[in-house]
């Protein structure tokens, strides 16, 4: 019965069996926090600010994702490993979860500031949550991917005891009358910055070994 | 005892079959895959795995589907709704038999 289930989940891991969903995760994060820099840094009326440009730079992020990943795959994966399309019903319910994630994330953000709480740890809890989901889901298969999970839950600590002056030359102009809003915006940069630096560098290893691991079938 | 050997003697001999159940266990878990994913997933060779494929096409459980993809040939594969049913219930036996 065991293996009838491992056998079910194969194509959950067949998915990232290339790096690129890491790839394509980390670019996300990377293009996110880019954006979240470019609106802290940029100076005041410049178009970074305006609901175009963010509108714009997410059409971009994500078309390059979504076309890219599928250029990669076609390219490379499909002609090695084989194709596979995931059911449609297992494709809305991840959707359906990361669309109420988000949402509590977001009341949670909104709840905490209107009380003035102090949430940068939230960004550190992020870190670490998103490590363990990282270990269990990515990192059993893949034995290496542990050290990524371990480097992403240090890095995401290590931003919570930051001195307060270099978040604030991270935040730039986001929050400067506010130490609180400074320290949030500071850590969540941070630790963004962090997460899709490290899916990137393990995505690109990933794509690297199946490369050399596999040939072309076809 | 006697309960246990006669739910075993009811499960599905086609599926019942170690490669065949691999076969029908991976396609289960997607809308849809090739015969080199399959290939790669189950380890047989080219011959073992068609022969398996015809015999679960036989049984109306499997969809083969031969199209092209650019110039390249391609096999697509997805297991019909008798298929998926009868993974079911096969999977249901097999507990119940354990």
């Amino acid at each position: 019965m065991d293996e009838i289930k491992s056998l079910l989940n194969r194509p959950k891991y067949y998915n990232n069996i290339d790096g690129v969903g890491e790839l394509g995760m980390g670019f996300m994060m990377l293009g996110f926090g880019l954006l979240m820099w470019l609106q802290a840094h940029a100076p005041k009326g410049s178009a970074w600010h305006g609901m175009w440009a963010f509108a714009i730079y997410m059409t971009v992020l994500f078309s390059i994702l979504h076309y890219g990943a599928k250029a990669i795959k076609t390219r490379y994966t499909y002609p090695r490993t084989g194709f596979v399309e995931y059911r449609k019903h297992d494709r809305i319910w991840t959707g359906v979860a990361a669309f109420v994630l988000s949402v509590v994330a977001s009341v949670a953000l909104f709840a905490g500031r209107r009380r003035h709480l102090d949430l940068s740890a939230l960004g550190s809890l992020f870190g670490v949550v998103l490590a363990a989901g990282y270990a269990y889901r990515i990192a059993r298969e893949v034995r290496w991917k542990l050290v990524v999970a371990g480097a992403i839950a240090l890095g995401s600590l290590a931003t919570a005891i930051l001195p307060a002056n270099l978040l604030a030359a991270v935040a730039g102009e986001i929050g400067a009358a506010h130490p609180v809003r400074t320290k949030l915006y500071g850590t969540y940069l941070l630790s963004i910055l962090l997460i899709g630096t490290m899916f990137t560098i393990s995505g690109g290893i990933s794509f690297w070994l199946y490369l050399r691991q596999t040939r072309e079938e076809r | 005892m006697n309960q246990q050997i006669k739910t075993i003697a009811e499960l599905d001999r086609v599926i019942h079959e170690p490669g065949r159940l691999m076969i029908v266990a991976l396609l289960s878990a997607v809308e849809k895959a090739d015969f080199l994913y399959l290939q790669h997933e189950t380890g047989m060779n080219k011959g073992t795995l068609s022969s398996h494929l015809s015999r679960l096409e036989e049984a109306g459980y499997v969809e083969v589907v031969k199209t092209y993809r650019g110039k390249v040939p391609l096999t697509l594969l997805h297991l019909t709704g008798a298929g998926r049913k009868a993974f079911e219930q096969y999977r249901r036996k097999l507990k119940e038999a354990l």
